[in-house]
């Protein structure tokens, strides 16, 4: 599904290059729950937002889903990333502005979804995370779990294939964590989402089926649970 | 999704409503005054675009290139327009046209109607259809009348007008006319104005100056023939002006006039009449023409408030843009498209453009009163409604959104994804645009204060000059049309004479600026003396003038009825007495009029400026000739009680006349009414002025907003460290301060530059002081100041552990 090849980044500081990410390969198949895990500094966040597209690396390829996204224009990398990948955040990152409903909604106005069909996927996804009653609450009537909640409602809202997490957690109190958590084994499990979540907690990275440990932006070592 | 645009724009909008309440007020206000300003202007060009023929018609005028420099004239001799006519095949349609003043009387009510003197081919040139009568007959016999409907209505009411017969009285003569035609009401923006149109042949003067080539007393209009070049006019008319105006050439010849580049020394030219309304340099014209410098500067200031407001709505928009940085990551990645982003940040552009808009013309609304009162504007809103200016506002609309909107959104949309997710984006630099849009705004704010104190100088030195006669003391009466002057001058100085208040009675034919009777007259003449062409302005006087009006007496003495021969006497002012040089002028005699003896000079005055201030002190001539009428009578009273002295000399007046009004004025009144449209510059520099600092100021309280936002922290930090308050006021200032003094010291030249040039239209000025641009950049840097002040001060005293804890 994923195959990032000699993947690099690296920023100019003076005449030296500061490596964030150092020659990584790195294949995901269908269906893993990866977790990537590492000391501050690593990489794990940049190897997350080049897998997301959000950033691109300075050398190497990448290919997605046999696509080469290190050749694609930005209209096609945009449309690809817009059908199959979903993002969620540690800061939860919703739209101050909007309803819990309209946060949801969000992505499927970007890809042009009828009214109709919209309305009945928001519905779905309400029930499915249990918080329908809360879907004309802004973000800040919220609490932290709850709003991670709805993040990652957002994130699957146009059934993407890759599910990308950022810590997760990182914002949560224990047990809204190991809700989340749950959660994204369950999606993992019985919907066959692919997922890719960034962590520092070692009883997270259980839950997934594989651990990626990152050191000074290189692959230190990938254990399969 | 429009809907869902709509939805997200108000919720946005209303979260930052205090930035967007600044935004849309400074908006409208600029909205308001444009459409003010615009539609006025819009007004001013409009002037006579209803004539069909507009464009073939024009203005005969002469250009004498006299050695003391070009002198253009557009009053014409009496037998011009037919030989011109007869001799210059182009010629399609020519008229001759002068105005007076007439009374008509129709059975036994009287009117007092403004009349046109024109020839038949008038209603063929010009369009004023007649709605009764034919154009082609109307004027063909010699007792012909054609009356505007407003006019027809006055005189006749409800009856028919056509074939009635009135009688006018033209210069004390009463003759009956027939009424041939009605011309149906002409609009408001028409230069040529008139209720009664009779022919030439009744213009006062017509048969003494029926063949005379010297007298020169009305205008001219042609109307060409299509496809004609009027630039070829001047050379190819050479021949007609060395037969007609040889006398012309020789007396200037003599006097040692150069040539022009197309080596005439007279010549005549055409004004296209087009132009009319803004033609005012070739002498007299139809209507009251404006200076161009009027609607041009009303643009200019629309213009410049109107990029003062766009350039506030872009930089706050920019600064509130910081606070969003988060939202347009988010949204990047919930699959968001470029497009897609800034359609929905136009949508909140254009529904802030639109609310300013609309509350912007409800302003208009509520201002056009006062407005047209100001600035003597003709204008109505309705004139919004014609399908050019509805296109021309909306076409204003989508660029301002363009403009203003479309930039800080593309700036938004560029934000780098990640890092601003990472939240590092909001603090951010200043921004050279933003600091090159500010000193913008403070550039015109500037300019617009140094042109408003400059031109209040000018204006205040105007009023405070001492003229050389007696302003506040004397009343000046314009004689009623229909009473002549001489008649009514001997009258009110038996009725006066017992009167305690006044000191002395006299008249004039020229009056001092304008009276309330709204004329002007000016005489000018040329004579020959010790062979040299002498020029003088005339003005006809009765006894007591000097005195009445306490001009200051230099030689001789002033006109006393004790002499015999002080009738046909005359009394010059110094620049005339410079003019015929030598001294001793006093016992000379003069050749003045042909055919008349000559005249003696028997006194010499110091000069007083009997014209505006926009030109020197001219040579002047002051005679007794009864061929000019007295128009004026003045009358000078005892200081102390002068509204008194007004009723007074008003029942005196209305004890000899009853039925005519008293139009009465004091001379300062009728000086301050020359300089109306300086008045008029100054109050579009005002009222440009404060707008375009408002709405500076407003931008820059929400740019100051924004910024103690941005180092909400670093103030924090600095308190803890041990800054005080006046430290870091001084702090957040100083930077915009810097800017502002930047703006000032840019708009100096500009400001030097038009100040200095307007100043050039007045003979008599004020000098342009440095201290005025001084005072103009304190003012500009104490109101930054202050704006800034209202944030940096709170923000300064506010208690660091808040804004630090945030973090």
């Amino acid at each position: 599904m994923l195959s990032l090849k000699q993947i690099s980044k690296y920023y100019n500081t003076g005449n030296n290059k500061t490596y964030v990410l150092n020659k990584v390969d790195l294949d995901v198949e269908q269906g893993e729950f990866v977790s990537i895990m590492g000391p501050s500094g690593s990489g794990k966040s940049t190897l997350l937002n080049i897998i997301g597209m959000l950033d691109q690396p300075s050398e190497g390829y990448m290919y997605f889903l046999n696509e080469p996204v290190h050749q694609l224009k930005e209209k096609q990398r945009s449309a690809l990333y817009k059908q199959n990948i979903g993002f969620v955040f540690q800061a939860y990152h919703l739209i101050d502005e909007l309803t819990v409903y309209e946060n949801i909604e969000t992505p499927l106005l970007y890809q042009d979804v009828k009214s109709t069909e919209r309305k009945a996927l928001v519905a779905d996804a309400l029930d499915r995370f249990n918080i329908v009653g809360k879907k004309d609450l802004f973000p800040a009537q919220l609490s932290g779990g709850q709003q991670q909640l709805v993040g990652i409602a957002r994130a699957l809202i146009s059934k993407p294939k890759l599910l990308l997490a950022d810590e997760p957690t990182g914002n949560l109190n224990s047990k809204q964590g190991e809700e989340i958590m749950e959660l994204f084994k369950k999606l993992n499990q019985e919907d066959g989402v692919t997922i890719i979540q960034v962590t520092h907690s070692e009883k997270n990275a259980q839950y997934g089926s594989r651990i990626i440990n990152l050191l000074d932006g290189k692959i230190d070592s990938s254990i399969i649970l | 999704m429009i809907k869902n645009y709509l939805k997200i724009a108000w919720r946005n909008l209303w979260k930052g409503r205090v930035f967007n309440l600044m935004n849309i007020t400074g908006l409208a206000v600029a909205v308001a005054c444009c459409t003010l300003i615009f539609l006025t202007v819009y007004y001013e060009f409009s002037y006579d675009n209803f004539h069909e023929k507009l464009d073939s018609i024009y203005q005969v005028y002469n250009v004498a290139n006299r050695p003391k420099g070009v002198e253009k004239s557009s009053s014409m001799p009496t037998p011009m327009a037919a030989a011109l006519k007869a001799e210059y095949p182009a010629v399609k349609y020519i008229t001759r046209s002068g105005n007076t003043g007439g009374v008509v009387t129709y059975g036994n009510q009287k009117i007092n109607e403004d009349i046109h003197f024109v020839d038949p081919d008038f209603l063929k040139m010009f369009t004023f259809p007649l709605v009764q009568g034919s154009s082609n007959a109307a004027l063909s016999q010699l007792n012909s009348a054609v009356i505007t409907e407003e006019a027809a209505k006055k005189i006749f009411g409800n009856k028919s007008a056509l074939n009635q017969t009135l009688l006018i009285n033209i210069e004390n003569r009463e003759q009956p006319f027939l009424v041939t035609g009605v011309v149906k009401q002409y609009p408001a923006n028409s230069s040529i104005t008139f209720d009664v149109l009779l022919r030439f042949e009744h213009f006062p003067q017509y048969n003494a100056d029926k063949d005379s080539w010297g007298n020169r007393t009305h205008m001219v209009f042609a109307e060409f023939n299509e496809g004609y070049d009027p630039a070829i006019f001047t050379q190819q008319i050479k021949p007609f002006v060395n037969k007609y105006y040889a006398e012309d050439l020789k007396n200037l010849k003599r006097d040692g006039a150069k040539p022009d580049a197309n080596g005439n020394i007279f010549s005549l030219a055409l004004a296209p009449f087009a132009d009319n309304h803004f033609n005012n340099d070739i002498g007299i014209v139809e209507g009251n023409g404006i200076s161009k410098t009027y609607p041009i500067s009303l643009v200019v200031i629309g213009c410049f408030i109107l990029l003062i407001a766009c350039i506030n709505f872009i930089n706050l928009s920019v600064a509130r843009g910081f606070t969003r940085a988060r939202e347009v990551g988010v949204r990047k990645t919930l699959g968001a498209g470029k497009w897609q982003l800034l359609a929905q940040f136009w949508v909140e552009t254009i529904l802030v453009c639109l609310a300013s808009t609309i509350i912007g013309l409800l302003l208009c609304t509520l201002l056009i009163k006062q407005f047209k009162a100001i600035f003597k504007s003709k204008i109505s809103l309705g004139m919004l409604l014609e399908p050019a200016h509805l296109t021309g506002i909306i076409l204003m609309f989508l660029a301002v959104t363009a403009i203003a909107g479309f930039y800080p959104a593309l700036m938004m949309v560029r934000y780098k994804t990640v890092a601003v997710l990472k939240g590092k984006i909001s603090g951010g630099k200043p921004g050279k645009l933003r600091n090159t849009l500010l000193v913008i705004q403070f550039t015109l704010s500037t300019l617009l204060i140094i042109c408003t104190i400059i031109t209040w100088q000018q204006i205040s030195f105007l009023s405070n000059k001492p003229l050389g006669y007696n302003k506040t003391e004397v009343l000046s009466i314009p004689v009623d049309q229909g009473t002549r002057g001489a008649d009514a001058l001997r009258l009110m100085r038996n009725e006066l004479r017992n009167n305690a208040s006044v000191v002395s009675v006299s008249g004039a034919y020229m009056n001092f600026g304008r009276g309330n009777d709204g004329s002007s007259r000016r005489s000018v003449l040329g004579f020959i003396y010790n062979d040299r062409e002498v020029r003088t302005h005339l003005q006809s006087v009765d006894y007591d003038y000097v005195k009445t009006l306490d001009i200051k007496l230099l030689e001789g003495r002033e006109f006393d009825p004790n002499f015999k021969g002080d009738s046909t006497g005359i009394i010059i002012n110094e620049s005339m007495a410079r003019e015929l040089g030598g001294k001793n002028l006093v016992g000379t005699f003069l050749p003045m009029l042909d055919g008349k003896p000559k005249a003696q000079i028997i006194g010499v005055v110091k000069n007083f400026n009997f014209e505006s201030l926009h030109d020197d002190i001219a040579p002047l001539t002051l005679t007794m000739l009864k061929d000019f009428e007295i128009n004026y009578i003045f009358v000078k009273v005892k200081p102390g009680n002068l509204v008194g002295a007004y009723d007074n000399i008003k029942s005196s007046w209305h004890r000899l006349y009853p039925n005519a009004t008293f139009l009465a004025s004091w001379l300062n009144e009728n000086t301050e009414r020359q300089y109306l449209s300086e008045r008029r510059l100054s109050g579009i520099f005002v009222s440009g002025a404060v707008l375009a600092i408002i709405i500076s100021c407003i931008g820059l309280l929400a740019i100051s907003i924004m910024m103690v936002i941005q180092r909400n922290k670093e103030i924090g930090i600095r308190k803890v460290l041990g800054a005080n308050v006046f430290g870091i006021v001084m702090m957040l200032s100083q930077d915009f301060l810097k800017l502002v003094l930047v703006a000032a010291i840019l708009s100096f030249p500009v400001a030097w530059w038009v100040m200095s040039h307007w100043l050039q239209s007045f003979a008599y000025r004020v000098d342009i002081h440095w201290w005025v641009f001084a005072l103009s950049t304190a003012l500009a840097l104490i109101l930054a100041f202050v704006t800034i002040s209202f944030q940096s001060i709170r923000a300064a005293i506010a208690n660091p552990v808040k804004s630090l804890r945030s973090e």
